[in-house]
Parts: C-alpha cells; structure tokens; sequence
C-alpha cells in the first residue's frame, strides 16, 4: 500500500532522472522547507529537497566545521560525492548558519547552471516582515524568468500555489486519519509519505495520495498500536529509528519537525491578499516556524500543543541533530510545557548514523515509565 | 516462591535467586564471546549455591545491555527499571540511583515504589564509566583493587580536564612524567569521573536520598568524590554490581504473581 511513497523514498535519484527525461525539465535543490516552491513550479522547474544519506563520510571536513550539525553536513556530503549530478539548479532560503555555509560550500565546489540565495527574513514575527519577504520573492522570480528565459504569469504562480495547496491537504488528511485509536498507518509508513513528497513532482505525489486515503479507512494493522508518542524535532528521514521504536509497543502519531507538520502545515491563501507573491510570503511566514527563525516568542508552542491534545499524544521523543543550538535552546522550555501538560519526554541526541541498540534500551525505559502501572503486573515487555 | 534475575553487563553477568524476596544465591562470570554459554554457567552456579534446582524457577527475568541474548528468560527488563526496583528495595528512603557501570553510568529519578520518573544515560563517553578508571590503572601500574585505597590517600586535588579517556591517558602519562604521586592521579582519575556522573545525575534531578549502584560502587575513592560533588552521603549496598540482578529477580516475582 505504501509501496510507492517507500519506493520514491529508497531510490529518490532515480526519480529524479528518470523524471527529468520524461519531461526534459530542470530540477532545482532546494535546501531548506522555507523554500517557495510554488514560484518553481510556476516556473515549470521540478523543486526537490536534499536530503542526507545516513551514511558517515569524511569528505566535508575541509569545506565546514565538525562542529556543524550531522544534518547539514550530510547533505553538503552528497553534493561533494557527486549523488546530485542531476541538479540544474539550487535554491536556499535563509537557513540557520550551519545550512547557510553547507549552501555556500555546495555553490562554490558542485557548480551548477543556477543558484539563488533567496534573503528570506529571520524576523518572521516583525510587522515588516511580509513587505520585505513578498519584494525578495519578486526579485527571485525575476532571476527564475531571466534563467528559464520567459515571463511567469500570475496564472502560473496560482497554478504552482494549488499544485502545493493540494500537497498540503491531501498530507493532513493523511494526518488526520492518526488521531484515531487504533491509527490505520505506522509513523515509519507515515515518514514515507511525507518525505518522499519532497523527493517527487507533487502532482505524481497527489494522485497517489488520493489512491491511498481511501484504502486506509478500513485498514486495520496487525499490531495493538501501544503508547501514542509524538516525534519533536528539527529534521527526521531516520526510517530505521521510528521502526525500532514502533516494534517496542509503540506508535508514533504525529510529528512536530521540518519533514513532516512544519513543512506541510497551512496553506497558501490567494483570497487574502491580491498579489499572490505576497499570499505566498504569507504562508511562509506564519507557518509553524522553525526555532532558527522563532523570536522573541517561541510561535511554535501552540502548533506543538494542538497536536499533542488533538492526537492524544502519552509521550514525546525530543530528537535533537547534535549542535544544532536552535533547537536546543528551544528544547527545554518545550519539554517543560509538555510536562505541565502531563506529557514525558524522552530526549535523544542523533548524529549521521543513529547506535540503534543504545536507543533501544532507551527508548525501552521510556516506554516502561510510560506504561509503568502496568509493568509488574503484564508481560508486555 | 523462587525467581531468578539475570543481569547480562558489558564486562560481568551476575545472576541472583530470590525467595520470597530474600536473597538465597548470587553468582558472576566475565562476559565472554558466547554469552549463552556464560549465562548458563553463571545460572547453574547459583543454583547450586542455592541448593534450587532449575524447574523450580517460576520465573527469570533478564536485564542489561546483554539481555536480548539470553533467551531462556521469561521476561525483560530494561537497566533503569531494575535499578530502580533494587534501590528502593535496598533503601526505601532513596529517591536517585546512580549506576555506574563498566561502560555505561546512569542516572535514575524514582517513585517510593521504584517505577522510574525519568533517567540519563552516559553512553558516548568512557571518562563517565568503570572502564575509564580500569584503563588509568593499568597505566598507572596498580590493580583495579587497590584504586580506592590509594585516593583516598590523597592529600590534594589536581584538576583533570580531559573529556576524553584516551587523551586523559596522555595527561595521566605527563602527570606521572612529572613526579605527581600516584594516589594524587588516581584521585584526579575519580573526580573527573564524578564531575561526569554528576553533571548526568544533576541533568535528571537530584532527589534525595541518592543510592550508587554498579561495579565502581565498589571503589571507596570514586564514592568519596562523588558524594563530594553532589554535596550529601551516598547510600551504597554491600554488593553493588547486583543491584541490577535484584532488580530483575525482584521483577521477576512481582510478574510471578501477576501471572
């Protein structure tokens, strides 16, 4: 049933060329989900995200600090060990400073036909934020329209905003079928989807959406779903980690990361505004925010208390990439709150690789505190 | 009724017997390569001490970063949960446990009935566990034995500050280069594991009374520092390297009966 979303998700780069020969179009990486996508797709350009590959390499070392997060270094990884070769451009809208020097390092040393540092503002919640971002986003179709030698019309830029709206809807849809008891899909299938939607043309992602959602009304899995946990954290594309977890009696439900609810949640409004390019800065702005972009007040809180009430989560993991301070900073206050909301944490930090058999016993402690009236008196360990 | 607790450790696996919570035998033997065969040696010797023959266990539970291989256990548990059903078990007052181990420390917050609240784990770094002290021992020339003794001896502290236990060897060697008396070295050893260990502990809470458990529970040096850095008495049992095995054979009772 999921075999599409597992398959785009285990062979990204053959999609990806394969695509391109289907369709002689230009893709563009995109390296952060504050990315427009829907002025490149407006562009009839393929938007993809770059991700990681989990596996360790050394070949990052005399371009970005070690220092750096296991997340952005990864990614710069691919590009130096050539799995993007495909790439006709690449895009960044302002990231943290770790993603910011990965970009740089990529432009400098894997040269491509187009690359665009989109000025995307860090003062999201600033009154002047939408005036400066919807300006910043004119200029950067400009640089599309002179790289792909044509005008965008408005047309266009309305078709790329329902191309990704429909993405959005079909995604919490998606979502929303986890709020039930027994959910009819697994975090490790759910990851599945949502990642692979930013590995494929969102119009072939759509329509297996919509044959999925009506198969998975009446499924019912082989398995009691156990504890109701939520995933918290900056970027996940660890399958391996949320299969670990779920075979120890638990479920992941939703999620509050840049790979699922923060890159998906809210769509892009057209009635409100006139100019669509502001709709779109719109969106952006006041989208779940990611924690580099998230001040004075931590704007992500309510977005992290609706889903845990809403999805009934009992217990938290706090995935944390290995320094990335954002994220850290904003860890504790969250954990805090979730507590006060009866929820238990369990917080683990991730590197390139996860050591899968010291998070087990960790994440099996969790689960035996989470469910620690039962656990003299049931052997469900 | 008669329940075993099989605590399969990086270094040791320790076997207890309990009847009806009393302690009737324990055993231990180095992890080898085939566990199982250790396991089971380890199991037959405390039942021979125990004078209990096999069939007469109602129930095994196995813990510890080995437990998945032991496979005739009836049921698992994780570290924390043993440690803290041994520790309140042992010290109804104890609130904290901290188990130090051969390669791993912990941290545990418990309720009075030993459920755990929450807990850390020091997995990444050797300069948090008993190895750390074991390697600077045998650069140091003494048995592991003789460690405790010889830091308390000590009559200043010199600061460590590596993070890290194979550069902490070159800062011992340059020590020893430089005159230092061994037991100022090994008690710079201790303190800059108890600065770990309690950084951990500090990180899930403090609640008093706290409780060491764990293989370095034995060395009075690294006690005494720790008990230093946290500011209060450590309560720690005769043998702590079995606190995890009581743990599990207590477990093992309580699922005994529920079953």
């Amino acid at each position: 049933m999921f075999e599409p979303f597992r398959h785009w998700y285990e062979h990204r780069h053959e999609y990806a060329r394969e695509w391109k020969s289907r369709t002689s179009g230009k893709v563009v990486g995109c390296f952060c989900t504050y990315e427009p996508e829907e002025i490149l797709y407006a562009a009839e350009l393929l938007p993809l995200r770059v991700y990681g590959s989990h596996q360790p390499s050394s070949v990052t070392e005399p371009h970005v600090f070690g220092m750096y997060c296991p997340w952005t270094r990864d990614v710069l990884a691919q590009g130096l060990l050539g799995k993007y070769t495909y790439l006709n451009g690449i895009t960044i809208s302002q990231s943290c400073l770790h993603f910011r020097q990965c970009f740089t390092s990529w432009q400098k040393h894997v040269p491509c036909e187009f690359s665009y540092y989109l000025p995307m503002p860090h003062g999201i919640q600033s009154p002047h934020g939408r005036k400066f971002f919807t300006e910043e986003l004119k200029k950067f179709k400009q640089a599309l329209e002179k790289w792909v030698g044509r005008e965008i019309t408005t047309g266009e830029l309305h078709e790329g905003i329902e191309v990704m709206n429909e993405n959005r809807r079909l995604l919490t849809q998606l979502y929303e079928l986890r709020k039930a008891e027994d959910p009819p899909l697994t975090g490790q299938e759910a990851l599945w989807v949502v990642a692979s939607a930013q590995m494929t043309d969102k119009r072939d992602h759509n329509q297996a959406l919509k044959e999925l959602l009506p198969k998975l009304v009446d499924r019912k899995l082989d398995r009691e779903p156990g504890v109701r946990l939520m995933l918290i954290g900056s970027e996940n594309d660890d399958v391996e980690f949320m299969e670990m977890t779920e075979t120890l009696g638990a479920t992941f439900v939703v999620d509050e990361n840049c790979v699922g609810t923060r890159y998906f949640w809210g769509e892009v409004d057209s009635e409100r505004f006139e100019d669509p390019l502001e709709a779109i800065a719109a969106r952006y702005l006041e989208r779940p925010a990611c924690p580099a972009k998230d001040w004075p007040e931590l704007s992500r809180w309510p977005h992290i208390e609706r889903l845990a009430r809403d999805w009934r989560v009992q217990g938290a993991v706090l995935m944390q990439q290995k320094f990335c301070d954002p994220h850290e900073l904003d860890m504790f206050t969250v954990k805090k709150r979730l507590e006060e909301m009866g929820i238990r944490t369990l917080f683990l930090e991730f590197d390139v690789t996860t050591p899968v058999g010291q998070f087990r016993t960790r994440v099996e402690a969790f689960l035996e505190m989470l469910r620690s009236e039962d656990l003299f008196a049931e052997e469900l360990l | 009724m008669i329940t075993a607790g099989i605590d399969g450790g990086a270094r040791a696996i320790k076997v207890l017997i309990l009847r009806d919570g009393k302690q009737l035998a324990r055993s231990s033997a180095l992890t080898g390569f085939d566990q199982q065969a250790t396991v089971t040696q380890a199991l037959e010797s405390a039942l021979q001490q125990a004078g209990v023959a096999r069939e007469e266990l109602q129930h095994i539970t196995a813990t510890g970063i080995g437990r998945k291989a032991i496979s005739f256990a009836d049921s698992e548990v994780t570290e924390m949960s043993a440690d803290a059903k041994a520790t309140v078990s042992l010290f109804p007052q104890a609130r904290t446990v901290i188990d130090v181990g051969a390669e791993e420390g912990r941290a545990i917050r418990c309720e009075p009935d030993g459920r755990v609240k929450d807990f850390a784990v020091n997995e990444k770094c050797a300069a948090g566990a008993g190895t750390f002290v074991e390697t600077m021992a045998r650069t140091l020339e003494i048995k592991l034995e003789e460690a405790g003794a010889l830091s308390l001896k000590a009559e200043k502290v010199i600061p460590m500050n590596a993070q890290c236990a194979v550069f902490a060897e070159s800062e011992v060697v340059s020590l020893i280069h430089s005159g230092t008396a061994k037991e100022e070295i090994i008690r710079a050893v201790h303190e800059a594991m108890a600065d770990r260990i309690s950084a951990m502990a500090r990180r899930v809470g403090i609640e008093r009374e706290v409780a060491l458990v764990g293989g370095v529970g034995r060395d009075a040096g690294f006690i005494k520092a720790l008990a230093g850095k946290l500011g209060m008495e450590l309560f720690v049992p005769m043998e702590p390297e079995f606190a995890g095995a009581l743990g599990a054979a207590l477990i093992a009772a309580e699922r005994a009966r529920a079953s």
